[in-house]
């Protein structure tokens, strides 16, 4: 298609350029959605001033509002932890985005071990939390990243054996390859088994960004955004914001190229073929991040030890149970 | 052991709960969904935001949201700054004195409101001080955006509260099937002639059901006389010009005997007009004149229960016009029940038939539900009337009524009253003519002029 040659370095920064406009676009759009979905669940409006109409640039204005603001490092914090955390809990999310297949050739790097690699890269940001509630000296910073990292640890686990069925039904960790053989998403077919790891998935997700009713570490009613509390300024919007925002974008792409298909047509008719991938990947991270919004203003906060008893008592076993299921599956049938 | 015991019920009582928990939810997860459901239901629903400072919400017309003041109608009588909890009016007069009304009588005073203010920082919008003036001087405006910067500024001057006024809805209109304060069978002009004969029989069949009538006559009974704000939905506006009142009243008084000659087919209304008449006649004792009853200070002006009695065929009862505007004596009371006088001490046989009738027909232990059919079939007054042929009242005017109005009107605008209360009596003087009926000596007759 393109007769350019680039040498490999140039391919990289581009490659880099492109992820980093792409990161805090869907952050902002991300966090739009989320005033704007919510609103409208619980029948408000949501902002509609800023940028005139219906408030589109509020999530741009926030962060300039933010970028204004005084950058505090608590006397007793441990100075250079404190600032670096933001990085390592951003740094990996960012990372998760590098293998997510936009349309068949719109991928930056086609792994082998796709799966692998975005589920390593994900448990990374537990080591940012904990940075960032340790060094910041503080009580309930610290019970805030306590309960994230336990919380990530027991909420992990769904997502990898939910990603251990999908990886099981195509019989390969390359991303690319996973979507290629969803003819029918893997939500709809095989008949329950996907849809069961689907729901698996999403729960996990949803407790993985740590957002209602999995809110618990940031609990800002009793210990004030959990591990973020001494956070200010832009630090505060790259550890919580972005993250929170860039999390969800994430998985939302993963959560759409694991079960709805990616770039494929939703079902398998030849005349849908000619809507671009990269629309119907764009649609379906769409109805992710609007099952994580829904999900949001509908249900209440679960309390600490509910929170793990679902995830150790429940949804591990369910999942190793599935994953019995899948290997059955794949075996005879 | 100790724990073993302690753990036995405890685990049977969770084992409760959990049968309990599970005899209410119909499937695991089924909640879930169904909270779904709710907020997607939302999202699809009309919103209803008011985005305020650029659209305005429509308030209702019984809105609190600041008191008005109409100026000219304060008496700076204090009732409201006395009322009021808060003690949050500051009120400020001089008295004047204004010139004898009539020779050789005394200089009059009059209270000249220098200041009145309302502290809104203190006022706690209960609404007494509204409630409470006499003279219709406070409102309550819908007016809500007075916040100021400085808790000190919020003590507003009657400058601002006057201004206040001028966001003051007129009073709402009275409610289908609302009696008409004052009389229930006959509306005067101002309402809809049509609308109030028919819809006070429903009013009171209702009015039954919730209450005995008595009280419901002892509270329109004031109102008929113009002095006293209005329960609900009196025309309240109307009202503070408190000049027109009476004359509109005592006006409405004659213009059913214009139609006497036809009484033969007139209805109901206009008989117990007739039968009132003689009884008035017969009634022993000083005739009341206006002369007399003038009342005290300010009040001559706004209708007595006198003008209101001698249109409703009745004889006043007590002398001071604020006593009984507070407690309706049961003259005015029996006008409302039935129509005829009731009896005052001197009255006759005559007058003293008609409150009984009332009585037996408003039964204290509540409505007969026959009753309220048949008072629903049959609009008319309230209390049946017994159907008589009419007797002639105007057996031989003495005086000519045409003659005998303008001499009054004009002795009593020589007298210093002021046009309305002339007109009015003058008019009572006509109707008295009209029918025969003796004049007090007191008043100024023709053969006097
Ligand atoms: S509303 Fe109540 S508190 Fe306010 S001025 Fe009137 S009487 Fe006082
Ligand atoms: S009660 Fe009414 S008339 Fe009396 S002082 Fe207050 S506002 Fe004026």
């Amino acid at each position: 298609m393109f007769d350019i040659t680039l040498a490999t370095w140039q391919i990289l920064v581009i490659k880099i350029i492109v992820i980093l406009t792409v990161v805090p676009v869907g952050a902002l759009v991300g966090g739009y959605a989320e005033h704007k979905v919510m609103a409208h669940l619980q029948h408000r409006l949501g902002p509609m001033y800023p940028g005139g109409f219906h408030g589109w640039a509020t999530t741009l204005a926030d962060g300039i509002k933010f970028l204004y603001k005084e950058d505090i490092i608590p006397a007793a914090a441990d100075r250079k932890v404190f600032s670096l955390a933001p990085a390592a809990i951003m740094v990996p999310i960012i990372m998760t985005y590098l293998v997510i297949p936009i349309d068949r050739a719109l991928i930056v790097e086609d792994l082998d071990v796709g799966i692998f690699y975005l589920l390593a890269v994900g448990s990374l940001s537990t080591i940012g939390l904990l940075m960032a509630g340790w060094s910041s000296a503080n009580k309930y910073a610290l019970i805030g990243a306590l309960r994230s990292a336990a919380q990530l640890i027991a909420y992990e686990l769904p997502i990898v054996l939910a990603a251990v069925v999908v990886a099981m039904l195509a019989g390969s960790l390359s991303l690319i390859d996973i979507v290629e053989t969803q003819n029918w998403p893997f939500a709809i077919w095989p008949p329950g088994i996907g849809f069961i790891a689907f729901l698996l998935f999403t729960v996990g997700a949803v407790a993985e960004m740590t957002r209602v009713p999995f809110d618990m570490p940031v609990a800002e009613s009793e210990i004030i955004t959990g591990p973020f509390t001494e956070y200010s300024g832009m630090r505060y919007i790259f550890a919580h914001m972005f993250a929170e925002m860039g999390h969800m974008v994430a998985f939302g792409g993963i959560g759409a190229t694991l079960f709805l298909g990616g770039y494929q047509p939703i079902v398998p008719i030849p005349f849908l073929d000619f809507i671009p991938g990269v629309i119907w990947f764009s649609a379906k991270t769409m109805f992710m991040i609007f099952l994580f919004l829904w999900i949001r203003p509908t249900f209440p906060r679960v309390r600490e030890d509910q929170l793990q008893k679902f995830a150790w008592k429940f949804l591990i076993p369910v999942g190793l149970a599935l994953v019995l299921v899948t290997g059955a599956w794949v075996l005879y049938v | 052991m100790a724990v073993d015991e302690h753990r036995a019920p405890r685990t049977t009582e969770s084992d409760d709960a959990r049968r309990l928990v599970k005899a209410r939810r119909p499937g695991f997860g089924i909640g879930l969904l169904k909270g779904m459901a709710v907020t997607l239901k939302h999202l699809f629903k009309h919103n209803t935001v008011i985005q305020y400072p650029d659209e305005k919400q429509d308030l209702s017309s019984r809105t609190r949201g600041v008191i008005a003041l109409k100026e000219e109608n304060c008496t700076v009588c204090m009732l409201c700054a006395r009322e009021c909890p808060d003690w949050c009016i500051y009120i400020d007069s001089h008295k004047e004195t204004l010139a004898p009304k009539r020779e050789g009588g005394r200089p009059r005073k009059r209270n000249i409101l220098d200041r009145f203010a309302i502290d809104y920082a203190l006022c706690m919008y209960c609404g007494i001080c509204v409630e409470v003036c006499p003279y219709d001087a406070l409102f309550w405006s819908r007016e809500f955006e007075y916040a100021e910067y400085d808790i000190r500024e919020l003590t507003h001057e009657k400058e601002k509260l006057s201004d206040w006024m001028a966001s003051v809805l007129p009073p709402p209109a009275l409610e289908e099937g609302a009696e008409y304060p004052g009389s229930p069978t006959r509306a005067p002009e101002v309402a809809d002639g049509a609308a109030a004969p028919v819809k006070p029989v429903q009013a009171e069949a209702s009015d039954a059901a919730a209450g005995t009538p008595e009280r419901r006559g002892a509270q329109a009974a004031p109102l008929g006389t113009g002095g006293r704000p209005a329960d609900a939905g009196a025309p309240k506006e109307a009202k503070p010009d408190v000049g027109p009142v009476p004359g509109r009243q005592a006006e409405a008084a004659p213009a059913p005997e214009g139609a006497e000659p036809a009484a033969a087919e007139a209805p109901p209304v206009q008989e117990e007009e007739q039968q009132a008449a003689p009884s008035q006649e017969q009634a022993p004792g000083p005739e009341p004149t206006a002369e007399d009853h003038a009342g005290p200070g300010g009040r001559t002006e706004t209708a007595s229960p006198e003008v209101l009695g001698i249109q409703m065929g009745a004889e006043p009862a007590s002398p001071s016009p604020r006593e009984s505007t507070e407690t309706p004596s049961p003259e005015v009371l029996g006008i409302q029940m039935g129509g005829g006088p009731a009896p005052s001490p001197g009255a006759g046989e005559d007058a003293v038939g008609a409150p009984e009738e009332a009585e037996t027909r408003t039964p204290q232990e509540g409505p007969d539900p026959e009753e309220v059919a048949r008072l629903q079939e049959t609009p008319g007054p309230n209390v049946e009337v017994p159907n008589e042929e009419p007797k002639p009242t105007a057996l031989d005017p003495t005086e000519d009524p045409k003659e005998v109005y303008e001499a009054v009107l004009s002795d009593q605008l020589a007298k210093g009253s002021s046009p309305e209360v002339a007109e009015a009596r003058a008019k009572v003087a006509r109707v008295k003519a009209e029918r025969g009926i003796a004049r007090n000596p007191g008043v100024a007759t023709k053969e006097d002029s």
